[in-house]
Order: C-alpha cells, then sequence, then structure tokens
C-alpha cells in the first residue's frame, strides 16, 4: 500500500498482545460495541475532533486493502477525563493508529487507541484520557 | 351593631395589612429552612462537605464486575480501595425471573445512556467523574460532575408524595453518629436503572439505601439496593472518594448527543 492511509488487517492480533484488555470507556458496556480481544492498526490523516462527553471522537479518513476511502471513527476519554487539546491532533495530521475494532460487519470504529505520528512518535496516552492530576 | 362590625371590619383590615407586610418582608428576606430533625448537638453533624475525586485514582471504574463482583482475586482493589480477601464473597445481585427475563431479551442499543438520558444511583457514582457535598441545614446536596446531576437529600422531614416520582427519584436523609443516612425511592422504570453493564433494569420499587461517612480523608459510602420486581434481596457495596485536587471546580458535562450516539453504529444489531 503506497498510500499514506491504510489499514493493516494482519495487524489483527489476539488479546493482549498488544494493548491489553482494559475497558475502554465508562459510559458504556465497551464490550457490546468493540471486540476488545483483537487490535488493529490503521493510518490516515485527522479529518476531525471532537471533544465533548460522555465520549470525544477522531475522525480518520484513512483507505482500506481495496483501495476505497473509508472513515474511521475512534472513541477516547470524556472532556473531563480527556488528557489532550484539539491542536494534539490538528486537522491534517498522518497518524497511526492501534485499538480494539467496532463489532458490527462492515464498521470502522476504533477504542483504546494508541496514537502515533507518521514517524512512530507516541500522542499522548492511550485513548488520549489523562488522570486527574494528584493534589 | 353596625359600628361593630365596622370596627371589626377595620380591625380585620390592619391585620391583613400588617401579615402582607409581615410576608413582604420574609419573602425578601426568606428565613432559613426549618431543620425538623432532632437537633444534633453544635459540631455534631460529620463534616463531609467538598468536591471529591470519583476518577480512577479512588476506585476501580464500572465494569461488568464493578461493583458487582462475582469473583474477585486476591488482592485485587476493592471499589472502598481495600485489597480482597482470600474469602471474598460474591456481591453481584441475586435476580428474580423477571429480571433475567429482561437481562435476556435486552438491547444494548436501547439504553437511555445513548441519548444522554442520565444515569442513576447505584450507577451514577461509578463512573470516572468527580462530585460535591454541599450541607445546609435542612438538606444535603449531592452534585455530580457526571450527567450534570443535582440530587437533594431533605433533612427537614418532608416526605415524597405521588408527584415526586422522578429519574434521581427523590431523597431524605438524616444524620447518625458520624453518618449520613439517605434513603431513596420515587424512582421512575429504567431500562438500565441498576447498572451500565448488565442489562438490569430497576422499577418504581427500587429503593436505594447510603450511609456517607469521612474515614480519614476518604469519604466513603455504603450503598444498598432493593428492588422487589427485579432483585431477590437487596445488595450492597461500599466505596471511596479521595479529595479533589485543591481548588478543583466540578466541570459542565454537557452531554453532546452526538457524542453519545455514534458507537451504537457498531453494535451488531441484535433484532431487525
Amino acid at each position: 500500500m503506497t498510500t499514506g492511509s491504510r489499514m493493516s488487517v494482519a495487524a489483527i492480533v489476539a488479546a493482549g498482545l498488544l494493548l491489553g484488555v482494559t475497558p475502554a470507556v465508562a459510559h458504556h458496556s465497551a464490550a457490546a460495541a468493540y471486540d476488545e480481544t483483537k487490535n488493529v492498526e490503521v493510518q490516515g490523516t485527522v479529518k476531525r475532533v471532537l471533544v465533548r462527553n460522555p465520549h470525544s471522537w477522531v475522525f480518520l479518513d484513512s483507505t482500506d486493502e481495496k483501495g476505497q476511502k473509508v472513515e474511521w471513527q475512534i472513541e477516547m476519554g470524556g472532556t473531563t477525563s480527556m488528557a489532550w487539546t484539539k491542536e494534539a491532533l490538528p486537522v491534517g495530521a498522518a497518524v497511526k493508529v492501534a485499538g480494539h475494532p467496532s463489532r458490527a460487519p462492515g464498521s470502522h470504529g476504533l477504542t483504546g487507541a494508541i496514537f502515533n505520528k507518521a514517524d512512530g512518535t507516541p500522542i499522548g496516552p492511550r485513548g488520549g484520557r489523562g488522570e486527574t492530576p494528584p493534589r | 351593631m353596625r359600628s361593630t362590625i365596622r370596627r371589626l371590619s377595620s380591625r380585620r383590615s390592619v391585620g391583613v395589612v400588617v401579615c402582607a407586610v409581615v410576608l413582604l418582608a420574609m419573602n425578601r428576606h426568606p428565613l432559613p429552612a426549618v431543620n425538623a430533625q432532632s437537633a444534633p448537638a453544635a459540631g455534631a453533624i460529620p463534616d463531609l462537605s467538598g468536591v471529591w475525586d470519583g476518577t480512577r485514582r479512588s476506585h476501580p471504574i464500572n465494569s461488568a464486575t464493578i461493583p458487582w463482583a462475582r469473583t474477585m482475586a486476591e488482592g485485587a482493589i476493592l471499589p472502598d480501595g481495600t485489597p480482597a480477601g482470600k474469602n471474598y464473597v460474591s456481591n453481584f445481585p441475586e435476580l428474580n425471573e423477571r429480571a433475567l427475563a429482561f437481562q435476556k431479551i435486552f438491547d444494548e442499543p436501547l439504553s437511555p445512556k445513548y441519548d444522554c438520558q442520565p444515569s442513576t444511583p447505584p450507577a451514577l457514582e461509578f463512573d470516572p467523574f468527580n462530585m460535591e457535598v454541599v450541607q445546609w441545614p435542612d438538606r444535603v446536596l449531592l452534585r455530580y460532575e457526571k450527567d450534570d446531576q443535582l440530587r437533594t437529600v431533605w433533612l427537614d422531614g418532608r416526605q415524597p408524595t405521588a408527584l415526586d416520582y422522578g429519574i434521581q427519584g427523590f431523597s431524605v436523609g438524616r444524620y447518625d453518629g458520624n453518618a449520613l443516612l439517605v434513603e431513596t425511592t420515587h424512582y421512575v422504570f429504567d431500562i438500565t436503572g441498576f447498572d451500565d453493564y448488565n442489562g438490569i433494569p430497576s422499577s418504581q420499587q427500587k429503593k436505594v439505601t447510603e450511609r456517607y461517612w469521612r474515614e480519614g480523608e476518604q469519604l466513603k459510602a455504603t450503598v444498598t439496593v432493593e428492588d422487589p420486581m427485579f432483585l431477590r434481596k437487596p445488595t450492597s457495596y461500599t466505596m471511596r472518594w479521595l479529595p479533589a485536587p485543591k481548588g478543583y471546580k466540578l466541570k459542565a458535562f454537557e452531554c453532546d448527543i452526538e457524542a453519545a450516539r455514534l458507537s451504537v453504529q457498531f453494535i451488531p444489531p441484535k433484532y431487525k
């Protein structure tokens, strides 16, 4: 795949090999929407960032293995737990994302995501989620 | 006779005017609400006030097993911040046949939270957000960052009426030694009224009893849930909060419909 955007199906691996199994979101049963026993890695460019409650979202323009354009929707932590600002993921930035894929056939969702720049430099913590700072 | 009536009428008018003036004055300067509970001695009321940290720093957050763990590995951190002992006993609710039937047909996209409907106790306390306790003479205010919810716990002896059914029910309370006891009834039916993870509904007969107390710098609470429509017997857990960072103010949640609903498309449909 020569485009800057691709989905690496081969990157689907068993649970715990890459990210470990963690509850990705607290708002709902993540297991209903995402398969936390699998991980995928995708590449794309940031199209839109929605920093909201109950969960923030990052929309990624990408292409699938057939060269078709797809939009990945990546579920993150809510505003109160987000360790990022929109500036950390500017629209148009090329990124690599690894996370748990959505369950519905044909859907393109991710959660529990780890973001890296195109050169592999990490961007923020998993899921963009930080902790309340200590006293 | 006529002059007597006139005199009485005149006195009544003066009385009405005096009452009106008093009422107006009270309206402009409302008197503090009367505390009808047996007045505790000065200083006897436990200080539970403050902003409390309910994030992962304080306790494990809700999941399919928290706070209603069926099993718990020895040493795993319990919702009250203590490690599970070797002989941990499950506190998962004992569901009746009606609840089991609901669980079987439950379809996740039905969950009201995907439309920003707020959660209620016992789920409300367990998402990783902060909360604030405000103690007034006649009430305690429990304000949650999660879902922008405010619960009022009345201490003045009032009781709910048939008009007081609501999403957060109606709470009354009293101080008992170093603790605040809260009893909440008059909940409306909620298809996920028990928690966010196990598809257990709650009925109008749900009753939540909470006991809050301070333990060192921690705020602790034991939450007990009864609901004869769905539970065979009451079930409870104990959790804790830690003091929020100094100066922290609760943030507005402002649930966003688009953000709340997006993940529903990722759930494989259970029904056509």
